[in-house]
């Protein structure tokens, strides 16, 4: 059984099942796929048979399992009923929030806004973070900052202008050091 | 017989009731609330006529409105179901008072039956056993002390009115007794308007056994066999069955001819139930009788083949009971598992919601009274029963093995349900045995967790839903939804 067992294109999802972590590997071929889960294996083969239900064969064993929900699916198998979510998935819509806040390219307002304050002039050593514009949107200010280390080339705004998401509103030239 | 009754009641009870009424030939109308519209037994009743606002008070408990209801739709009987208005005296009174016909018994019997003191009275002096204690309310807790001495703590402090478990204390020694008495009593008269207590024999280690009884106008009174209900969760029964697995035929027949007296002396008409309270030494007490038909009804049809609510409305209609004693006879064995909707997790908390898959467990000697269906919206505003899955078999064992097998066939996605609890449940080792008394759950299951088998099968599960998606009807999701700028910001701020 070892060869039939290797998976060869291995994709991988780590899973929150019951609030426990289960990590898959697997290997898809239309309408089967081999599985390696911690060290146990499983071929199965599966049909969708409704919108809720599968009919799927796992090593052999015929089972209806029935599934329902979006992000987080409840899962039905026997009677018995399991919470399941991708933990990586969950994970990235978390980093992907933390890199709106922390890890901006270019200096653009996120919507168009009128610009209260330019703090930096052509010629300026700047830090990563520092806070380069202010500008105000549907009554809120926000800053933009540095999104890296490096000198001011050029300032393409002025205080009260209306600016556009996407206009990149100060040309920094990043610094060697910081690389 | 009647030709239209109506039916003050809603969900899996009101269909069940509609259910033998068209059998008999007999129209039925049903009413609703706003919160149920698409309910059940709107869509499977004759007629139906429109209550009101979804709080009990101004559509299921509305005496006015329903007798209203009653009145327009020419119905010539009204079917309370359980729950609401079924044990209510004043309703009854109102019915007959219109000229309509109270599906139950007479009112003054649902009020001497309601009253604590005054049922135990009315058994006591006619014979049947009830729970050692007091058979009159007492305020003097010197009394208490004596009467607790005499029959051995633990013991009870009760209000002789209401219910739910308001007014109760357990006393487990002489220096516990005035403050219990005082805090049930001042309980008691913030609850129910009336501080009375008394004090009754507690028992650790109890069964919960009821018969169910059946009389006619004319002096006909016979039970229908047992149910044990002693697996209660939040004073609550979830698990009953028939027959009980410690009466023997002796300890039956003196119980239900205790029943039938109990019934007599209350002056019972039409079906009823008397609870007893069986200790570890098969001494029976009585315990109360409920004025309606019960929750649990459809195990005793099952094993004796009886449709307990035909006899309902041939005995409110005047008829003298088809059968006798003798016919009365129980054939294998038979469970009942109520599946609301809640969450075993989290102390059996209602979980109200929509339901968005529903699968019904099939198969011969499987019944399942259910009160929803794929899409339906489960109100919060009333006991969230979805439905009672009954099974029948030739014995106890082939009859856990079913229940257990439709449990797993069983499949509600949207809500949560007992489901799994129950499957856990019917499988221990207590259960198997018969080892049920009213602490069960609390004994065995209190902390309990849904077993982490199959939890691969799950992942497997998971992924293959998602890989097969597009396979799907697309019911969500599908229309475009207004974007807010900072939604479609990306990497900024």
């Amino acid at each position: 059984m070892g060869d039939t067992r290797k998976l060869e294109v291995i994709v991988e999802y780590n899973l929150l099942v019951n609030e426990e972590k289960v990590s898959v590997e697997f290997d898809q071929k239309q309408e089967s796929l081999k599985a390696q889960i911690n060290e146990k294996f499983y071929d199965v083969s599966f049909q969708r048979v409704s919108d809720s239900r599968l009919h799927i064969n796992v090593n052999g064993q015929s089972l209806n399992v029935y599934a329902g929900g979006d992000d987080t699916k409840t899962v039905i198998i026997n009677g018995r009923s399991f919470e399941v979510s991708d933990a990586d998935l969950m994970e990235q819509n978390k980093s992907r929030k933390k890199s709106m806040d922390k890890d901006p390219t270019e200096v653009t307002p996120p919507m168009p806004a009128v610009v209260i304050s330019v703090d930096v002039k052509e010629g300026d050593k700047i830090e990563k973070g520092d806070a380069v514009i202010v500008v105000s949107a549907m009554k809120m200010e926000n800053t933009l900052f540095a999104p890296f280390s490096g000198t001011v080339t050029k300032v393409n705004t002025k205080e009260g202008d209306k600016v556009m998401p996407g206009d990149i509103l100060v040309d920094i030239e990043k610094s060697e050091l910081d690389e | 017989m009647f030709k239209k009754i109506l039916i003050a009641n809603r969900g899996e009870i009101a269909l069940r009731v509609i259910n033998t009424c068209k059998e008999m030939g007999v129209k039925t109308v049903s009413v609703y609330s706003e919160a149920d519209d698409k309910a059940v037994h709107v869509l499977n009743s004759d007629e139906s006529y429109f209550l009101g606002a979804p709080e009990p008070s101004e559509s299921y408990l509305n005496i006015d409105k329903i007798i209203e209801a009653a009145k327009k739709t020419g119905a010539e009987a009204i079917h309370p179901g359980y729950g609401f208005l079924a044990e209510n005296s004043s309703f009854a009174e109102r019915c007959y008072a219109e000229g309509i016909v109270f599906i139950g018994p007479p009112a003054k019997v649902i009020d001497s039956m309601g009253d604590k003191i005054t049922s135990r009275k009315i058994m006591n002096e006619s014979g049947v056993p009830v729970t050692p204690g007091l058979i009159s309310a007492e305020a003097d807790h010197n009394v208490m002390k004596s009467e607790a001495e005499k029959i051995g703590y633990p013991v009870l402090i009760k209000a002789t009115a209401g219910g739910g478990g308001k007014g109760i204390r357990v006393v487990n020694s002489e220096d516990e007794m005035e403050q219990a008495c005082t805090s049930a009593s001042r309980e008691a008269a913030n609850a129910f308007g009336n501080g009375e207590i008394y004090l009754e024999k507690f028992f650790t280690k109890a069964r919960h056994i009821e018969f169910q009884v059946l009389a006619d106008k004319h002096g006909n009174c016979i039970h229908v066999l047992e149910r044990e209900c002693s697996i209660q969760r939040r004073h609550q029964k979830i698990i009953e069955e028939t027959p009980s697995s410690v009466l023997t035929p002796e300890l039956r027949e003196e119980m239900g001819k205790a029943a039938v007296a109990a019934a007599k002396a209350a002056g019972y008409i039409n079906a009823g139930t008397v609870e007893f309270l069986l200790d570890e030494n098969n001494n029976f007490y009585f315990l109360e009788m409920n004025t309606r038909l019960q929750v649990e009804h459809p195990v005793t049809e099952m094993v004796t083949g009886i449709d307990l609510v035909k006899k309902q409305l041939e005995i409110a209609w005047g008829d003298k009971l088809s059968i006798t004693q003798n016919d009365v006879w129980g054939r294998g064995h038979s469970i009942e598992c109520r599946i609301y909707a809640e969450d075993p997790e989290k102390d059996f908390f209602p979980s109200p919601g929509k339901i968005t898959y529903l699968d019904e467990p099939k198969g011969p000697g499987i019944r399942n009274d259910c009160g929803v269906y794929s899409g339906f919206e489960v109100p919060v505003d009333y006991d969230p029963i979805l439905s009672k899955l009954v099974v029948h078999a030739e014995t106890r064992e082939s009859a856990i093995d079913k229940m257990i097998k439709a449990l797993e066939e069983y499949v509600v996605i949207g809500v949560k349900t007992p489901i799994h609890f129950l499957i856990d449940v019917l499988n221990s080792n207590p259960f198997i045995k018969g080892e049920v008394y009213t602490n069960f759950v609390e004994k065995h299951f209190s902390e309990w967790k849904p077993t982490s088998t199959n939890v691969d099968i799950a992942a497997l599960a998971f992924i293959i839903d998602g890989l097969t998606s597009n396979g799907k009807a697309k019911t969500t999701g599908t229309v475009d939804k207004q974007q807010t700028p900072w939604e479609t910001l990306g990497n900024w701020r």
